[in-house]
């Protein structure tokens, strides 16, 4: 078959009518000025540029940083220290000397509740980090060896998410007594479990990708398949674990406090200053405001962070 | 005669399924007595549809799984019975794999540089700047633009990123590779590039391939000699041309007859091989024959014991009704 195409009359003529100086060549500069393509930016400027847009993020992520400067810096420039007794002021109402008032024992309680901070926010973030060592480590082995081994570690998991945290707690204070530690411990003790099995699933469900197996079949040790790439990956989740670890175990201890478990007196977290403010509950209410409040308003910080972080690092909204 | 690179004889992998935790046992094999040899230089490929162990065959060699029974001897020394990673080790530069989906097989959180050097990087191969400078010249080598260096896996389309997954399979210079349906994930006019891509390395550095694939006629552009598979078992393998042009197996056959022909008066003429009926579950296996439930010859005697491979001229075919 054979197929010519015939150029009509007007196509000739419009053809012949192009000179060649209408032609230029391309400046070495402009040669580019067509190419499309975004910058290429890395995972986490792109995960920032994603948090930051989120409004309620930012919120809680300033709150989240006044709390912080707070729980550091407040301590010093209240000019009382957190057990500092002073008897002619006892349950003072807010003023220019106390300005969040004065406890029972004349204690300032602005100072307390910045002090509270720094011990609240110790053991948030320590135990949330704790946590987070133990439950990559554990999970990451639980599931990238999988069999027996998996199924006896998970069994254990299991017993120890069976038994109420509370109980490991109060026998933890027996033995260790009533200090930051114990809490520190009891509050470890049973959460670290939440991280090791999010891990472990993340892990069973990315060693079965290629890239894992491509690495394995390039000779790479199974520590090396392990952390490089079955950890790097599953970094979203556990962040976001992690963000939602810092305050339950901050009110974890707020409410073993409360009940009487917690840190002892003089020292304050904020579950202590409540548990202190309830029996004057019913004369000097104010009291029971401000601790209460520095638990809520750093609850909501937390979780809004968590949100965003959960927005900001899934893969399908990108 | 070439010498024969890899040789495999008699392997099975066999997987065991529960179902729940009384539930009895119940044995999926996978892969079944596949023998067959590979020459230096040379493609060997295997084709069959889904589910017949095309994939296990490949990762059973590349040992992703260990094998049940059987010998692989590769390069002379036999690797089946090679139980510690550590032992295995000084096999895996030579004997590599490229993997089916582009889109999962590179790690998405690695630039292209630290995806192409981490071979290198486990093997202790070169210094840190030597390093840097052949990730580029493999990026060269595979037609990818040595700017993109930095860039992440989702930067590039699915060819690209095949070809991302080449060149880190090159970086260890290997003399063998797998290569498990390298291009069923791509569309027609990639694919192409890719085959040709595979054909022009093999001719610069004589490198052998298993080539794994479900399209017969690719297969056979790229391959010398092929294998047959159905269910776990090679039922057809000899030199390409002749099974393309006379194929013996009523399964093969069927196979050809299915090939697409881009002429539509030579495709009217030419009758086709229906199968009827689904691919039998690996689990329960049909007696004897393991194709006899599809198959259009099948007589008593393919329900009574399973064909053996038979040599058959120069080929070799498990069939009752052949030779």
């Amino acid at each position: 078959m054979n197929y010519t195409v015939k150029a009509t009359a007007e196509e000739l003529s419009e053809l012949e009518a192009l000179s060649p100086d209408l032609f230029r060549k391309i400046p070495e500069e402009e040669k580019n000025s067509e190419f499309i393509a975004s910058e290429s930016t890395t995972y986490f400027a792109d995960v920032w540029r994603r948090l930051t847009s989120n409004k309620l993020t930012v919120v809680g992520m300033v709150i989240l940083l006044l709390v912080l400067l707070l729980a550091i810096f407040g301590p010093m420039f209240s000019g009382y220290t957190y057990d500092q007794q002073d008897f002619t002021t006892r349950n003072a109402m807010p003023s220019m000397q106390h300005i969040f008032g004065t406890d029972k024992f004349g204690r300032d309680i602005f100072t307390r509740v910045a002090y509270g901070a720094r011990i609240s926010m110790t053991i948030g973030f320590s135990a949330a980090a704790i946590n987070l060592i133990i439950g990559i480590i554990y999970g990451g082995i639980a599931g990238y060896t999988g069999g027996r081994t998996d199924l006896l570690m998970m069994r254990f998991v299991d017993i120890l998410y069976a038994i109420p945290s509370t109980m490991y707690v109060i026998l933890i204070m027996v033995v260790l007594g009533a200090n930051m530690y114990s809490v520190l411990a009891g509050i470890c003790i049973s959460s670290w479990v939440g991280m090791a099995r999010m891990v472990r699933s993340q892990v069973l469900t990315l060693k079965q990708q290629e890239f894992a197996m491509a690495a394995k079949v390039l000779g790479a040790s199974r520590s090396r398949i392990l952390f490089k790439h079955l950890i790097v990956n599953s970094m979203g989740p556990i962040i976001v674990n992690f963000t939602f670890m810092v305050p339950s175990a901050i009110f974890t201890e707020a409410y073993l406090s409360f009940i009487g478990v917690g840190i002892s007196a003089p020292m304050a977290s904020w579950g202590t200053l409540a548990q202190d403010a309830r029996p004057l509950l019913d004369s000097y209410p104010i009291q029971m405001v401000w601790p209460v409040a520095a638990i809520c308003i750093t609850m909501f910080a937390l979780n809004f962070v968590g949100d965003g972080l959960t927005d900001a690092l899934d893969p399908k909204k990108r | 005669m070439a010498e024969n690179i890899l040789e495999v004889n008699n392997l099975c992998k066999y997987f065991d399924v529960t179902s729940g935790a009384f539930a009895p046992k119940q044995v999926l094999k996978a892969v079944d007595n596949v023998s067959f040899s590979v020459q230096k230089g040379e493609t060997f490929g295997v084709v069959g549809e889904s589910g017949c162990g095309k994939t296990t065959l490949g990762r059973t060699i590349v040992r992703l799984y260990s094998p049940t029974s059987g010998s692989i001897r590769f390069k002379g020394e036999e690797i089946a019975s090679v139980k510690r990673e550590k032992d295995f080790m000084k096999h895996r530069k030579s004997l590599q794999m490229i993997f089916q989906d582009p889109y999962a097989s590179l790690n998405p959180r690695m630039t292209v540089g630290e995806i192409i050097g981490e071979p290198m990087t486990i093997h202790r191969m070169y210094s840190a700047s030597e390093r840097r400078d052949r990730v580029v010249d493999l990026l060269k080598t595979v037609g990818l633009n040595p700017d993109h260096i930095s860039r992440f896996p989702h930067e590039f389309s699915g060819g690209q990123r095949q070809r991302i997954g080449i060149a880190r399979t090159l970086a260890l210079d290997p003399e063998f590779i797998i290569c498990d349906e390298p291009i069923s994930a791509l569309d027609v006019s990639i694919q192409a590039q890719i085959i040709n891509l595979l054909e022009q390395l093999q001719q610069e550095r004589g490198i052998s391939y298993i080539f794994i694939a479900h399209d017969i006629s690719m297969v056979k552009h790229i391959s010398q000699s092929i294998g047959v598979m159905y269910l776990g078992n090679i039922v057809e393998t000899g030199n390409c041309n002749e099974i393309y042009h006379n194929p013996m197996h009523p399964y093969t056959q069927a196979l050809l007859s299915a090939v697409p022909i881009p002429d539509p008066d030579v495709a009217k003429s030419k009758s086709r091989i229906h199968l009827t009926g689904e691919l039998p579950s690996p689990l329960n296996p049909p007696s004897g024959c393991p194709f006899r439930t599809r198959c259009p010859h099948a007589k008593e005697i393919c329900s009574e014991c399973k064909p053996e491979l038979k040599q058959v001229g120069g080929r070799k075919v498990a069939c009752h009704l052949v030779g």
